[in-house]
């Protein structure tokens, strides 16, 4: 019996070395006082804050840090205590529980924040989630509104919109640290955020291999940090670059994040983080690895070619925002993002992990399940838990719908052989 | 003779079954689970063979399938009560295209390929109402034993509603009828009618197609045959050994495994420890 | 005369058949459904249709379909929603307006698009940044690509002279229905809140200029009655604007000692504090309304006023003892706002207390000991 899998690489070393950088940058200012601004991971606009050297903070983070870690029951009931409801979204309260207990957490002390701003991309607990700790940290709160989109493209109106707000946000940025904003330094920054881009595609694209080089869902968490925290920085740049080296290397080597890659599958939805590796096994078990993932995508959809351009930072900051991320598109569009990886990424099955506490990612799988398996003939599994809340996650059930899953997947492959 | 086992070991009960090459029932046993799973499944193996009269060690192979499978750790390897009762629904009646399983604590739907494959599976909601210990909990509040509900619910002629999906809510509802006085049979066919409900709308989810056949343990309960019937608008064929079906699809594997196993020497195929220390085969071959 | 209007009242809200609205459609005419919360009605009445309340399947829809595509963990307005759908139920429908009040319902917008592709699915993002200075541009353009939309899909004309006289239409029957809060806020013995409801309600369920004779001979004789007051506790009802409660519920209420002097049941037909404007361009007009004349609601961010300072406004201008807080089971944007409600009510000193609801949920036995008891403890205090 094989002792139990670790799952490292050069792209997880260097990942947690880049984020450990930037818990330990957080922790200083703290310290110093420093601006600091709450931020969320969906399509945001880190660039504009690191164009004024606000620290970002995102509490998104804090919550997956604490689950990941198995401490995020004590914070969820502590807000739970405050009158939170079992039903509400446990990423924020795990994230309130852990403010109200004094933010410092498994990466250090993370500082109240300057500003508070909400890039309102699709998710509406986003808005009260930071309307809530724009109230308990006595922060100001700037609610970039970003429309919805519900055509095919935004229209003019929407990106003025959207554009006068950015330009509204930088007078706060401004006014917050006193300094002027220098429209150099940020094409600067959307350089570097290019660079990363192309890699964090490249990389995505490489699974296209059989087998693929690493497992789009498990090990895109590792990449998913840079992308999103620590985009429009020169360590995030060069860590794309080294990312893309291994797993081009990988490629060329024939090898995969498994000895046997036997199942290609396309997963969407959070993973249980606080049993996330215990959720891992159940499908190395069986060789199955992903090979695409919509839950990566959250921030952006840079594998179908968006970059941010410096020839126009502000208004790609904007475009990002409105169009190129899987959370403010509809359910519809993320049918057909799935459907594209299943046919390019040449998938055999698509396994949805519908968690409580996201209902952006959940309400209505259920229909999705219905058009893979019935209208496309894509065999599908629903499995049930949650992202932050471990009380919702049964390991015995999981085990069971998974098992059930591969074991009549197999059997379709051994008639069709 | 080559024999093959299949043990099924569910949250209540414990079923094993022998079968010869013949793919007849040469010997089988029902225990209660109780607290000790690997002794049950153990003792209903046992007993199984014994029932057959031969040896335990004359059968040549063995599956551990249900909720406790990873506990049968005499057998040879576990596989999924889904795929071991869609097998079994298909022993019993060959034209089986949907299964509607509805075990202690969870209830199924399968669709089900020619050769008694899995095509696809949907299973019950997290916190919905609708399994065997829902049954229970409601024959509990009632004040009565887990068979006499389904006849005692025939006799009403005008059910209660019950239109909650959560359990607890559901708990709540029966004992403010109760409280009401309403007829007992009323509230027992409104229960039986919830959960017919639930179940034929999971069914939906995989495709209802003829012929349906109703397996595990609350297939015994007629009140929840006739429900599902009217919910479906349809027959389904309810075979009086339902309830072995998980057991006699692992025997059918374990069978078909022995033969090989026997003809040509094969390899078990190894997929190596990705579990968390438990020992873990597929269906192989 | 009351009776009658009452029981035809009853008739509409609880029949999900949406009888009135299928007379409507079969003399020709189109119908647009509203979603809760808020929908601009004056754009649909414009284009001669019918704006039609569809609001869940109350208690009498049995999920048969729409339980396969939302968990167990979703309201069941969302789902009965849905099931009236797969129940041939909403056929009578030329379009159907969602709008961004929830995850839940927007996702609910895309599942009804697949599933009943004959309908005509809008989703309208309101603005939630009330502070920036595009935001009445951006709500503006909004309501056009609505307005273009219906033009297009339904072949009707929504010119501006037609928009502005449904302005005036729109506020006279809001005016009506604010005339009945007043009463009951004022003179809680002579108008029920069931009454209120039942009859509001109808209005969300049949043709503007049907409803609004209906409301002034009902509001003369409601003012006429003559009650005496009984010994109640005064309180308002909050967080019961989208999904709605049981008839049985607001009983149950009542029954238990409280005149409710205020709520936000179906609070997007009410939604906004002052008349929308009457003169200038209407989309601009019915845009400024929303951006600067609507309440405080949990599914509107508004951060220049906040909307706990809102609800205690709402407590203090009618003079209520305590709040029921009542949302609906799996209500996000409710349940959060419980929260810092909560905490403004406690350092305002306003008893409150929480009561989960469904919609389809028919026992109260629970809920009525519940509120029994705090009005006790209130009244014998």
């Amino acid at each position: 019996m094989a002792a139990e899998r670790q799952y490292q690489g050069v792209v997880h070393e260097r990942s947690r070395e880049i984020m450990s950088a930037w818990y330990d940058d957080l922790a200083r200012a703290a310290k110093t006082g420093e601006p600091s601004a709450c931020l969320m991971i969906s399509g945001n606009c880190v660039e504009i804050l690191r164009a004024f050297d606000i620290h970002p903070i995102f509490p998104e983070v804090n919550a997956l840090q604490m689950a990941i870690r198995k401490q995020a029951l004590p914070m969820i009931l502590k807000a739970e205590q405050m009158g939170y409801s079992g039903d509400n979204c446990a990423y924020v309260k795990a994230d309130v529980g852990f403010l109200m207990s004094g933010g410092v957490g498994p990466t250090g002390t993370i500082p109240s924040p300057s500003i508070v701003v909400c890039n309102y991309v699709g998710c509406n607990v986003y808005v009260k989630w930071f309307e809530h700790i724009a109230h308990f940290c006595k922060a100001p709160l700037f609610m970039l509104d970003i429309p919805f989109l519900r055509e095919k493209a935004p229209s003019k109106d929407d990106i003025t919109y959207v554009m006068k707000q950015l330009q509204e946000l930088i007078a706060l940025c401004e006014q917050v640290t006193g300094k002027k904003f220098d429209i150099d330094k940020l094409r600067e920054i959307c350089r570097y955020a290019a660079r990363a881009e192309d890699g964090w595609a490249r990389a995505k694209d490489l699974c296209k291999a059989k087998p693929a080089p690493f497992d789009a869902y498990f090990d895109s968490i590792n990449m998913m940090g840079p992308i999103n925290v620590l985009r429009g920085t020169k360590a995030a740049a060069d860590f794309f670059d080294a990312a893309v080296a291994e797993y081009e290397e990988q490629v060329a080597l024939g090898a995969g994040p498994l000895p046997e890659e036997r199942f290609r599958i396309i997963t969407e939805g959070p993973p249980p983080y606080p049993y996330y590796r215990n959720f891992r096994n159940l499908f190395a078990k069986w060789g199955a690895v992903s090979v695409a993932s919509t839950y990566s995508t959250v921030g952006g959809l840079w594998e179908y070619g968006f970059r941010h351009d410096p020839e126009r930072p502000l208004e790609s900051i904007a475009e990002q925002m409105i169009v190129h991320n899987l959370t403010n598109r509809s359910i519809l569009d993320r049918y057909q993002q799935i459907k594209d990886y299943v046919e390019r990424w040449e998938a055999d099955a698509l396994v949805i992990h519908s968690i409580k506490s996201c209902r952006l990612f959940s309400a209505g799988q259920g229909d999705m399940r219905e058009y893979f398996t019935k209208e496309l003939g894509v065999p599908t599994l629903l499995v049930e838990s949650d992202l932050e809340d471990p009380r919702y996650y049964s390991e015995a059930q999981m085990k069971n719908r998974i098992d059930a899953f591969f074991e009549a997947l197999e059997h379709r492959k051994l008639v069709n052989a | 003779m080559i024999y093959g086992g299949g043990v099924d070991v569910g949250s209540t009960q414990t079923k094993a079954v022998v079968l010869n090459e013949r793919r007849a029932i040469a010997g089988r046993s029902i225990i209660s689970t109780g607290a000790n799973v690997t002794k049950a499944a153990e003792k209903a193996f046992h007993l199984a063979a014994e029932n057959a009269g031969i040896a335990p060690d004359r059968v040549g192979y063995v599956v551990g399938t249900g909720y406790g499978r990873y506990k049968v750790t005499f057998g040879d390897t576990q596989i999924t009560e889904i795929t071991c009762h869609a097998r079994g629904a298909h022993f019993l009646f060959p034209d089986t295209r949907t299964v509607i399983d509805m075990g202690g604590q969870d209830t199924k739907a399968i669709k089900v390929g020619l050769s008694g494959d899995v095509l696809d599976f949907c299973m019950n909601d997290k916190c919905a109402a609708g399994t065997g210990r829902f049954m229970q909990a409601a024959a509990d509040v009632m004040g009565l034993s887990l068979e006499e509900i389904g006849p005692y619910s025939l006799k009403s002629q005008n059910p209660s509603k019950l239109s909650s999906v959560c359990t607890v809510f559901v708990e709540s509802d029966i004992m403010s009828y109760v409280a009401q006085k309403k007829k007992v049979e009323d509230i027992l066919a409104g229960v039986h009618k919830a959960v017919a409900t639930r179940t034929v709308s999971l069914a939906r989810r995989v495709g209802i197609e003829d012929e349906i056949t109703f397996t595990g343990g609350v297939s015994r309960n007629i009140g929840m045959v006739r429900a599902l019937e009217a919910a479906l608008g349809h027959k389904m064929n309810v075979h009086e050994d339902a309830h072995f079906a998980g057991a006699f699809g692992a025997a059918l594997f374990a069978l078909e495994r022995a033969e090989k196993l026997c003809a040509v020497e094969v390899a078990k195929v190894d997929l190596t420890g990705w579990s968390d220390g438990e020992e873990a085969n597929g269906t192989a071959g | 005369m009351l009776t009658e209007v009452l029981e035809r009242s009853r008739g509409l809200v609880e029949d999900t058949t949406y009888r009135r609205a299928l007379d409507w459609k079969k003399a020709g005419g189109k119908v647009v459904g509203c979603f809760p919360v808020y929908t601009p009605v004056e754009l649909i009445h414009a284009g001669g249709m019918l704006p039609l309340g569809v609001v869940g399947g109350g208690t009498s829809v049995e999920l048969a379909h729409a339980d396969s595509r939302f968990q167990s963990f979703v309201c069941s307005i969302a789902k009965s929603t849905l099931e009236l759908g797969f129940q041939g139920r909403l056929g009578l429908l030329d379009a159907i307006l969602f709008s961004s009040i929830c995850d839940v319902a927007r996702n609910l917008s895309s599942v009804f698009k697949r599933n009943f592709p004959g309908v005509h699915v809008d989703y309208l993002h309101y603005p939630q940044n009330m502070s920036s200075a595009g935001v009445i541009d951006y709500m503006e353009s909004e309501l056009r690509r609505v307005r273009d939309n219906l033009q297009r899909v339904c072949g009707v004309e929504i010119s501006d002279d037609r928009l502005s006289a449904s302005i005036l239409v729109w506020n006279r029957w809001r005016a009506l229905i604010a005339d009945l809060y007043a009463l009951r806020r004022d003179e809680p013995q002579k108008i029920s809140t069931v009454e209120l409801y039942l009859l509001f309600r109808a209005g969300t369920l049949m043709p503007v200029e049907e409803h609004i004779p209906l409301l002034e001979a009902s509001l003369a004789e409601f003012r006429s009655r003559t009650a005496k007051p009984r010994d109640c506790i005064r309180v308002v009802v909050e967080a019961a604007f989208c999904e709605q409660p049981p008839i049985g519920l607001i009983e149950v209420l009542e029954e238990a000692g409280c005149y409710i002097v205020d709520d936000d049941l179906l609070r997007g037909w009410r939604f906004f504090d002052t008349p929308v404007g009457e003169e200038g361009p209407p989309l601009r007009s019915l845009a400024a309304a929303y951006v600067d004349g609507s309440t405080y609601s949990s599914v509107r961010h508004d951060w220049r006023k906040k909307r706990w300072e809102g609800l205690i406004d709402r407590v203090r201008l009618s003079r209520a003892d305590a709040v029921i807080f009542m949302p609906a089971k799996f209500c996000e944007p409710a349940l959060f706002d419980y929260v810092l409600y909560r905490e403004a009510l406690e350092k305002a000193s306003i008893p409150h207390l929480m009561v989960e609801f469904e919609e389809k949920m028919w026992t109260f036995e629970r809920t009525r000991n519940e509120v029994e008891t705090f009005v006790e403890s209130m009244l014998f205090d």
